[in-house]
């Protein structure tokens, strides 16, 4: 057992969030989250799940998700996670899907709120064991805070 | 659960709860020690099985908490985790025994020591498993979204809020069980730090350690032990947080919901009937939705349920009569049975200070446990009580 973590201790830890979840195209276009559809049933999942919960169905086709959706709701954590810095914004972000995404915010601390357009980017959410980025999806306001669409 | 017979509660104990620098073990034996004697009991070879719920302490808990009471050796003691929901869950598990009949009386512990064990300043996480932890999830600032969302829908203030807290403190003005009692002001709550925002830290409930217990047993059983103001348990439910990645609405609270609709069911006793409430107000917030959520108002309702002082001495039913988690702290696995043991003192008229006039005769209890993606909660449990006459 202390061979066994002695070993992972000693490998690098991760700098991705898991490629199952998010898709950042090597062509340089632009991120998303992959969905799962059962091809049993049809139901549409994020995350990836072992199995469908609906009809146990493991055979999976991967949809790309919409890059935009409505920020439900929002908040600014001024007490976090341990080893987390603080103050840092996350909230639920429901998609067009019909799936509801839990995801830090990209921007200002108290510069969101709820039913807001948001869309997908790619950023870091917190330090790995080694002190490096882990990058995973995030969101951030359509309007940038200029006031100008992008 | 269906009720194959009758149980009863026989006695109950708590500690104070707050900052102790005694570990998880000796609150809960002191807890459960005062409930046996409360209960009539004076060996150690009455109790038949005991559950002993504990959120963080590690393992075999029950076993290092009861050694000591000469209970391990003779009986199973079997250690209960479900987050907030354990010492609820260890309630409820003691009740099966006794209610199908395994046992003629069983015990039930709830004991947490995260004063010892936690660092300070840093808020409570899911498994790091979870795909909302990693994303910097924490429970304040769960349910902090909740009240952002209430607000944003029904244009409740953060001073609205504040006020659950305002009375739920003053409730425990004189409870010498409670850690944080007595008069505060709105201005004061709403100015505390802020911790989730709108959540401000005297909105949030305090990390405490703290142990309770309490002693349930067979209609035959309470007359061997000449207890002489039983409690009946008229429904014990345990249900799991409904599971779906969709969108749902989050100023209602769906397990919580489906929870009272099968305790109401059981148990034969709606909302409208029921004296006295203990919850889960870890967060204002928290407390507003409940009220709704359990049917003690109509959807909509809550604000002006508290403002009508529906909720307090004096109204339709008496919330957080103890001062709730606002007042006491949280020891996550102990705060379920502390609700108990506080309510079944309110039915004795045992809360000099802070009893609920007349003596409460019917009283219900709600607790949720655990963050976990796609549901609102991992688990909710939920009790009935009824004061039963002298037997």
């Amino acid at each position: 057992m202390s061979e066994i973590k002695d070993q992972k201790k000693d490998g690098a830890d991760i700098t991705f969030f898991h490629p199952d979840l998010l898709e950042v195209p090597a062509d340089g276009t632009a991120p998303f989250l992959k969905g799962y559809r059962c091809q049993g049933c049809g139901q549409l999942d994020f995350p990836k799940l072992s199995l469908c919960p609906r009809c146990w169905g493991d055979g999976f086709d991967i949809v790309p998700l919409s890059r935009r959706g409505r920020l439900y709701s929002v908040t600014d954590n001024y007490t976090g996670q341990a080893g987390m810095r603080t103050p840092y914004t996350f909230g639920y972000v429901d998609l067009p899907e019909g799936l509801r995404i839990f995801a830090q915010m990209e921007g200002k601390v108290g510069s969101f709120v709820c039913d807001e357009e948001v869309e997908l980017v790619v950023g870091p959410i917190r330090d790995n064991r080694d002190g490096q980025p882990i990058i995973s999806y995030k969101f951030k306001k359509v309007k940038s805070l200029s006031g100008g669409a992008e | 659960m269906k009720l194959h017979r009758d149980v009863f509660i026989a006695g109950v104990g708590e500690t104070r709860f707050g900052r102790h620098q005694v570990d998880f073990d000796v609150l809960g034996r002191q807890a459960a020690l005062e409930a046996l004697r409360n209960s009539n009991i004076d060996r150690p070879d009455v109790i038949q099985s005991a559950y002993v719920g504990n959120g963080t302490n590690g393992m075999v808990t029950g076993q290092t908490v009861l050694k000591d009471l000469g209970m391990c050796g003779n009986i199973p003691i079997i250690n209960v985790e479900s987050a907030c929901s354990a010492g609820g869950m260890s309630v409820y598990s003691a009740i099966k025994d006794v209610s199908t009949g395994l046992t003629d009386i069983s015990l039930a512990v709830g004991a947490e020591n995260h004063s010892l064990h936690m660092a300070r300043g840093t808020a409570f996480a899911t498994a790091m498993s979870d795909i909302e932890t990693i994303h910097g999830a924490v429970m304040t600032g769960k349910y902090a979204m909740r009240a952002k969302r209430y607000m944003h829908e029904t244009g409740a203030t953060a001073e609205d809020l504040a006020m659950i807290t305002v009375k739920n403190r003053r409730h425990a003005t004189n409870n010498p069980y409670a850690w944080f009692k007595g008069e505060i002001s709105v201005e004061e709550v709403v100015n505390s730090r802020p911790v989730a925002d709108p959540l401000t830290l005297q909105q949030c409930c305090g990390i405490a350690d703290g142990g309770a217990a309490v002693v349930v047993c067979s209609a035959e059983m309470i007359k061997k032990l000449g207890i002489r103001n039983p409690i009946r348990i008229a429904g014990s439910v345990v249900r799991s947080g409904p599971y779906h990645n969709r969108p749902r609405d989050i100023t209602g609270d769906d397990i919580t919901e489906q929870t009272a609709e099968q305790l109401y069911e059981e148990s034969g006793i709606g909302p409208k009937s029921v004296n006295i409430v203990e919850l889960h107000d870890a967060f204002t917030i928290a407390e507003l939705l409940y009220y709704e959520c359990l049917g003690l108002c109509n959807k909509g309702d809550g604000l002006k349920f508290l403002r009508d002082g529906e909720s307090t001495h004096g109204g339709q039913c008496v919330v957080s009569p103890r001062g709730g988690m606002l007042s006491y702290g949280h020891p996550i696995g102990a705060s379920g049975v502390a609700q108990i043991a506080a309510s079944v003192k309110q039915m004795r008229g045992q809360c000099e200070g802070y009893q609920v006039e007349p003596a409460p005769r019917v009283a219900m209890t709600h607790i949720t446990g655990g963050g976990l993606s796609g549901t609102e909660h991992a688990a909710c449990t939920m009790h009935m009580l009824v004061r039963e006459g002298t037997c």
